[in-house]
C-alpha cells in the first residue's frame, strides 16, 4: 500500500507540473472563439431565454448564451437558472453570497458570448 | 447470517462509494469532467466509510466481522479515496486541456483561484501528509496517532471544499456524519467516555520484559470472551507512570466477578513503562473484541503460539477442559521467555484433550516446515497462529506447503496501526 501511495502521489505532482508548464510552453491549441461581431441585444431580448435549455444572461455589460454550460455549472441548478433571461452582473460578481467568481470562470465566460447589452435610455 | 457479516463491509462502502456517485451522476459533459466528478464523489463517499470504519465499538466491530477486519478495509478505503481524490482535479483540468491549456492550468492551479479550490487543495495536501505519516512507522505511537486525526481534518475541509462550491444539499449530510464519526471516535474511545473503569489488582512477572496484569472492574465489568482482547489505558501511580492511551491487550485469564488479567509486553515506550505497574493504579478498559478462538469446528486443531501469542491460547485453557483433540506448539526465544509454560505443562498432563510441545528456538528464524507435524498427521485439521507477523506469514506458508487450505488456517495480526 506504501508503494501505491508512493508512486500515484508522484504521479499527481508529475501531471501537476506538466499542467503548469503545458500553460507556460506550449501554445494555446485553440483560443476562445472571438465574437465575430459585437450584436446589441436589447432587455428585451434578453427576456425571451429565459429558461434552462434557452438560458441568456447580462453580465458586465455583454450578452452571454449560458445554455450550453448550464449542465456543467459546479452548483445547484435552482441558484444559477433564476438569472436566466436577466441582467445577472450582481449574482456574478458576488455569487448572491458576497463572494466573486475566480479569474478562470471570467475566461469561460467569455466563450459563450454573443454580443453586448443596449444601454437603457435615460 | 456469516455471510451477511462477511458482505457487510463491502456492501457499505459500495453504498457509501456509489449513493453520492449517483445523486451526481453528470450528463451531457465531457468525458474527463465526467469522470473527474464521478471521482470526486466516490472518493468523498469512500472517505465516509472510512471514517465509520474507523469507531472502536465491540457492537459494531462484532456486526462488521470484527476490528481488525474494520481496520483493514479501512486502510483500502481510505487508500482508495486518495487515489480517486488525486485524479478529480487532474480530470477537471484534463477537460479544458485539449482546447484551452492556460485555462487547463487555471483550473487546477490554487493561484488564481478563491476559497472554494483553496479548501480544495488544503485538503488534498492534508491527506497527502497524513498518509505519509501513516506510512512511517519510526514515529513514536503517541505522536504518530495525533497527526493521523489530521486525515480527519481533511476530510472536513474537502466537504467544507463542495459546500463553498455551492453544492451544499448533499454535503451537510455527509458532512454531519462525517463530524459525528470524528467526534464520536475522539470523545468515545479516544478520551475514553466509552470505558469501563478498573482497577490494577497485581502485576507479576511472567517472563523477561512481560508481566501479567489482573484488573478488578469498580462498575459494570466489560463482557469478554476467551482468546479476545481489550483496549487499555493506564493510568499512573505513585511511584509508576501509565502513557494514558489505548493498547490492545489479549485476555488471558477471566475472573468470576468481572476480573480479566492481560499479558503485557516491552514492545515499545508506552508497553515498557507498563511493565512497572503497581496494584491500586487505575485503568480504563473498552472492548471487548476479537473471535480468534470463539467459533472453532469439533475437528482436531493444531494452535501455534509464538512467544506473547501465547495470551489467547492460554485464556482458552484456562477457561476450562478443551473439546477437540488439540497439539499447542508453543515457540520462543529462550527459556526466559517461555511465559506461562510450567503451568500451561500442568493443564497437559490433567486435560487428555490436550498435547504440547514447547520448543526455545534461539535467536535465528526456526525453520517452521520442520517444527510443524507431517501434512499426513495436519489433515483434517483446523489450525490456529498467534504470533509475531513474521512467524504467522511463515507459519502460513508452510502450512499450505503441506496441504492446509487457507479455510483452515485461522490468525490474528493484531496490527493497529
Amino acid at each position: 500500500m506504501r508503494r501505491l501511495y508512493l508512486s500515484t502521489t508522484l504521479l499527481f505532482w508529475l501531471l501537476v507540473t506538466a499542467f503548469w508548464a503545458g500553460s507556460l510552453w506550449l501554445p494555446p491549441t485553440e483560443q476562445s472563439e472571438a465574437v465575430a461581431a459585437e450584436k446589441i441585444y436589447s432587455k428585451a431580448d434578453l427576456a425571451k431565454h429565459a429558461t434552462p435549455g434557452n438560458c441568456w444572461m447580462a453580465i458586465r455589460g455583454g450578452v452571454y448564451d449560458l445554455s450550453a454550460y448550464l449542465p456543467e455549472h459546479p452548483s445547484r441548478p435552482d441558484l444559477i437558472e433564476p438569472w436566466c433571461g436577466k441582467e445577472a452582473t450582481e449574482a456574478y460578481n458576488t455569487k448572491t453570497k458576497g463572494r466573486p467568481h475566480a479569474p478562470f470562470a471570467d475566461e469561460l465566460l467569455a466563450k459563450y458570448k454573443i454580443g453586448k447589452l443596449a444601454a437603457e435610455k435615460s | 447470517m456469516l455471510l451477511l457479516r462477511f458482505l457487510s463491509i463491502p456492501l457499505l462502502t459500495l453504498a457509501a462509494t456509489v449513493g453520492p456517485v449517483f445523486w451526481a451522476l453528470p450528463e451531457g459533459l465531457g468525458l474527463a469532467r465526467s469522470l473527474g466528478i464521478v471521482v470526486g464523489w466516490a472518493g468523498c463517499g469512500l472517505l465516509l466509510a472510512c471514517l465509520l470504519l474507523m469507531l472502536r465499538e465491540p457492537r459494531l466491530a462484532r456486526a462488521l466481522g470484527g476490528l481488525e477486519r474494520m481496520y483493514r478495509w479501512h486502510h483500502w478505503a481510505g487508500m482508495a479515496a486518495y487515489v480517486f481524490l488525486l485524479a478529480h482535479p487532474l480530470l477537471l483540468a484534463g477537460d479544458a486541456w485539449p482546447n484551452n491549456r492556460q485555462l487547463a492550468w487555471q483550473i487546477l492551479s490554487p493561484f488564481d483561484q478563491g476559497w472554494p479550490v483553496w479548501l480544495g487543495w488544503l485538503s488534498m495536501l492534508l491527506l497527502m501528509a497524513g498518509l505519509a505519516v501513516t506510512f512511517e512507522r519510526r514515529i513514536p505511537y503517541q505522536t504518530w496517532r495525533w497527526l493521523h486525526v489530521g486525515l480527519g481534518l481533511a476530510v472536513l475541509f474537502g466537504l467544507l471544499h463542495l459546500v463553498l462550491l455551492g453544492i451544499d444539499e448533499p454535503v451537510w449530510p455527509i458532512f454531519g456524519l462525517a463530524a459525528f464519526f470524528l467526534g464520536w471516535r475522539i470523545v468515545r474511545e479516544d478520551f475514553g467516555l466509552a470505558a469501563r473503569p478498573y482497577i490494577v489488582q497485581s502485576a507479576t512477572a511472567v517472563a523477561k520484559d512481560m508481566v501479567e496484569i489482573s484488573l478488578k472492574p469498580l462498575a459494570e465489568a466489560v463482557s469478554v470472551m476467551p482468546s479476545q482482547f481489550v483496549l487499555v489505558a493506564f493510568f499512573s501511580g505513585p511511584t509508576c507512570r501509565g502513557c494514558g492511551e489505548f493498547h490492545p491487550f489479549t485476555v488471558s485469564a477471566l475472573g468470576a466477578s468481572g476480573e480479566i488479567r492481560i499479558g503485557v509486553k516491552a514492545l515499545g515506550d508506552c508497553t515498557q513503562k507498563i511493565q512497572s505497574i503497581e496494584p491500586g493504579v487505575m485503568a480504563r478498559v473498552q472492548g471487548a473484541f476479537g473471535k480468534f478462538l470463539t467459533d472453532r469446528p469439533s475437528s482436531p486443531q493444531l494452535w501455534v503460539a509464538g512467544g506473547m501469542g501465547i495470551t489467547p491460547f492460554l485464556a482458552q485453557l484456562r477457561a476450562g477442559s478443551l473439546k477437540q483433540q488439540t497439539l499447542l506448539l508453543y515457540l520462543y526465544r529462550s527459556e526466559a521467555d517461555a511465559a506461562f509454560v510450567d503451568e500451561i505443562r500442568a493443564m497437559a498432563v490433567r486435560d487428555p484433550n490436550l498435547s504440547l510441545r514447547a520448543v526455545a528456538t534461539g535467536k535465528d528464524v526456526p525453520d517452521l516446515s520442520l517444527l510443524l507435524p507431517d501434512a499426513a498427521v495436519l489433515t483434517q485439521h483446523d489450525c490456529y497462529l498467534c504470533g509475531p507477523p513474521g512467524m504467522v506469514a511463515g507459519l502460513r506458508k508452510a502450512l499450505s506447503l503441506k496441504g492446509i487450505t487457507p479455510r483452515h488456517i485461522h490468525f490474528e495480526s493484531f496490527e493497529f496501526r
